[in-house]
């Protein structure tokens, strides 16, 4: 491992480097738009060869463009924010300055999380510590290579430090804590309620992403119409890969609304051949046994419950299509098990919906029939609704949190002359 | 003839076979062609195990593999009712398996004629390790399990499969609160004094035999003095693993209370899903199958059959049970295949070591839940 991202084995040396950034925050403003310029020609550099097969690359060069982060740097930090100072606010002016030091607590399943996570609080001016997760290690290296050699005069790249440690080592996760003035934390319930149970400074603002559950939604005209069928499963079978299925956004179960004429066994055969078709393109490499032994257990579970159910699925533990009927969401098992529920009426299944739910991918040819359901959504605690084949693009808000202005302190300035 | 009269010929057919001497090729074909008709039978008794087989990949009527029928991972016997190919009236016994503090335990439904096959194969495999001689059987274990009743847990399984061998039975444990029995090291000694130059069967899990016999026993600097005991023991080595105890130690201090010599010690792999079948280490540390079972190791990426020295979740087979669908069983456990055949042992077919439980996955992602709020507001009275 090179200095990209350090070893850390003892609470000093985090110490050491929270207070090294902390200074540097205090001593160097930066404006966005100077992260943005440097974002731009990170995004660029990322398009490399090598990095194709990185989960997720793709997606962050888009990120990091300007197109994509101006937008949403105008809505969050103001219409003036972008090359920083004071803004009029009546006889007042406001200012966004970053909250310090930011810990990110990425997950260890998403491979571009850490940087994703990262680019949040930088566009607010935040130095970063960024707990690299073990198995993200060798990836974020790559990432971070890209932006060392585009960031020559190293504004961004000195206000990062990247640290990996065992997770089990509490002692470390303490310091990192201590040494931060906000918490960017993603991940499972476990990891989660781990770190947000840290002795965080009283000041620092904890922002957690995660744990959440996703579901997909159609409604009869939309699933029973033959001719756009198969490009509606190849969605769905696009968002239920990416992740293995584990991400917050990944849809664990799929309602389809009962229509006249519409056969489900006719929509999960192309959903079948949809998912065949994205394993071939995107085959799993490696798989904890113990999720293969879950996947083997919600196939039996299933058909073994109710002689009514059907279920679809090969050999293999690579994917599997569980058919039934009901409004309520069967315990999630992820590693591409989705569940096919033929609902009556999608209302009541979306009134089943609490906070858990983050995500509702839709595919609905009515626009006013989309309307109510996003309002019921929206009223069940879901805090996005999206297209199908698109429940995993990134954007603020996320989990109904804006991303940057989190991470900031909007300053309030009424000169003294007035 | 009606099929669960031919199926019950095929298995005593097998069972009067030489548990280890059977060629591999030929006891595939017996197998495979027995464990067919079973599960037809099963679908004809079970509407849901019939769903879950006419849902598998592959048809089982015209698979050539044995790797290729129907599976159940073992999970599937934690439901409630218990799955079954008997009515109740037919329940002789129900046996559950030693699930750890807060899971639902496995039950599986015995009816006579199971239960009868379950003692006959423990039996036959035990015979071919110690030999055929009954003797004094010494049970490391608290009284309560000696007792049959109808439902049965897996200590009290193991411990009466092997009575047929015991020409009396004593325990040397005392009840105590919840976990903490004692042990009787009156009735111990006076046994070891009457017994001594005898051939003993004892039998224990492997960290009672460890926390509650070997342990005292050492504290004490007893030696009991019975060198010709074969001393079987079963249920994991996790809870010793935590104690930083290792197998090599385990054998010297199990040896040394006995002042037998290590080769006297037999570590099994079973469970109660699998009825009759267990798996005892050979001389060269190896476990095998008998011939009326099967084992297959699977690759946890492919589900398919690993090659020797690989690893993967074990699947056990047998065609013993008909009271319950637990012929071919997908368990939660991994083990390393050493061979197809050949074991320098001189049993013949798989030989196989125990590798752990699957571990829990590492990686949990931002979509791994506990709980949903909703479940949890219920589980706390609120909603």
């Amino acid at each position: 491992m090179n200095d990209l991202i350090q070893v850390v084995d003892s609470p000093e040396k985090m110490a050491c480097a929270g207070r090294q950034l902390r200074e540097i925050v205090r001593q160097k403003e930066i404006a966005p738009n100077s992260v943005l310029e440097v974002f731009e020609r990170w995004a660029a550099a990322l398009d490399d060869r090598e990095l194709h097969e990185v989960p997720g690359v793709t997606f962050l060069r888009l990120w990091l463009r300007r197109g994509t982060l101006e937008p949403i740097l105008l809505r969050e930090l103001g219409p003036n924010s972008l090359n920083g100072g004071w803004q009029a606010d009546g006889r007042a002016r406001l200012q966004a300055f970053p909250l310090g030091v930011v810990g990110h607590w990425p997950a260890g399943n998403i491979e571009i999380q850490p940087i994703l996570s990262l680019s949040c609080a930088l566009l607010g001016g935040n130095c970063c510590i960024v707990r690299v997760p073990s198995g993200l290690v060798g990836v974020t290296q790559r990432v971070i290579e890209k932006l060392r050699k585009v960031d020559r005069d190293g504004l961004l790249s000195e206000r990062i430090f990247m640290a990996t440690f065992d997770h089990s080592r509490i002692d470390l996760h303490e310091a990192m804590a201590q040494a931060v003035d906000g918490a960017m934390i993603w991940g499972g319930a476990e990891a989660v309620s781990q770190v947000r149970g840290l002795q965080f400074p009283h000041w620092a603002r904890v922002l957690v992403f995660g744990p959440r559950l996703s579901a997909a939604a159609m409604d009869a005209e939309t699933w029973g119409d033959g001719k756009e069928r198969s490009s509606w499963c190849r969605r769905i079978a696009r968002d239920v890969w990416q992740f293995d299925q584990q991400a917050c956004s990944s849809p664990q179960t799929l309602f389809l609304e009962r229509g006249a004429g519409c056969d489900p066994d006719e929509f999960v055969k192309d959903l079948r051949q949809a998912f065949q078709e994205e394993n071939r393109q995107h085959p799993r490499l490696q798989v904890e046994p113990a999720l293969t032994s879950a996947i083997c257990l919600a196939r039996a579970s299933w058909l073994l419950d109710n002689v009514d159910n059907r279920a679809l699925f090969p050999a293999s533990p690579d994917w599997t299509v569980l058919l039934g009927t009901g409004t309520e969401m069967p315990n999630p098992t992820q590693g591409r098990t989705l569940s096919v529920l033929v609902v009556d009426d999608l209302l009541r299944a979306i009134s089943t919906f609490d906070g858990t739910l983050q995500t509702l991918g839709l595919g609905v040819k009515d626009a006013r029939k989309e309307e109510v359901l996003a309002r019921a959504a929206g009223r069940s605690g879901v805090d996005r609704i999206i297209k199908l084949g698109r429940m995993h693009v990134f954007s603020s808000p996320w989990d109904g949190t804006e991303l940057i202005r989190p991470m900031v302190r909007f300053v309030r300035h009424v000169p003294s002359q007035d | 003839m009606s099929a669960l009269l031919e199926i019950e010929q095929g298995i005593e057919s097998l069972l009067t076979e030489p548990p280890y001497g059977v060629d591999p090729q030929h006891r595939h074909r017996t197998l495979l062609a027995l464990l067919k008709k079973e599960l037809a039978y099963a679908c004809d008794r079970n509407a849901r195990f019939r769903n879950y087989v006419e849902h598998w990949p592959i048809d089982f009527h015209v698979a050539e593999e044995i790797a290729d029928l129907p599976y159940l991972p073992v999970g599937a016997f934690k439901a409630n009712p218990p799955l079954a190919l008997i009515g109740a009236d037919d329940v002789k016994r129900i046996l559950t398996s030693s699930a750890t503090t807060g899971q639902v335990p496995s039950r599986v439904v015995l009816d006579a004629a199971t239960a009868r096959r379950m003692a006959k194969g423990v039996i036959t495999i035990v015979r071919d390790f110690i030999g055929p001689a009954r003797r004094p059987y010494l049970v490391i274990d608290v009284p309560e399990n000696l007792t049959t009743r109808t439902e049965l847990g897996a200590r009290g399984a193991a411990i009466q499969a092997l009575g047929s061998f015991a020409t009396e039975v004593v325990s040397c444990l005392r009840p105590g609160q919840e976990a903490d029995s004692s042990l009787d090291l009156d009735k111990l000694l006076a046994c070891a004094e009457k017994w001594k130059e005898a051939d003993v069967l004892v039998y224990g899990f492997t960290y009672v035999i460890w926390t509650q016999f070997v342990q005292p026993l050492q504290r004490q600097g007893i030696t009991l003095g019975i060198p010709n005991v074969h001393v079987l023991h079963s249920g994991g080595w996790k809870r010793l693993e935590q104690q930083s105890v290792t197998r090599d130690v385990f054998i010297r201090g199990v040896a040394s209370v006995f002042g037998c010599s290590a080769d006297r010690i037999l570590d099994y792999y079973g469970m109660v899903e699998n009825v009759g079948v267990i798996y005892p280490d050979c001389d060269q540390g190896n476990k095998h199958v008998p011939a009326f079972a099967e084992v297959i190791v699977r690759d946890p990426l492919t589900l398919a059959p690993v090659k020797a020295g690989q690893r993967g979740l074990i699947q056990v087979c047998s065609v013993l049970p008909t009271s319950f669908p637990g012929f071919l069983l997908l368990t939660e456990d991994m083990a390393e295949v050493i061979s197809y055949d050949n074991c320098p042992c001189g049993r013949r077919g798989t030989s196989f070591r125990f590798a752990g439980r699957a571990p829990k996955a590492e990686v949990r992602g931002c979509g791994n839940l506990e709980n949903t709020r909703y479940r949890q507001a219920q589980a706390i009275g609120v909603a």
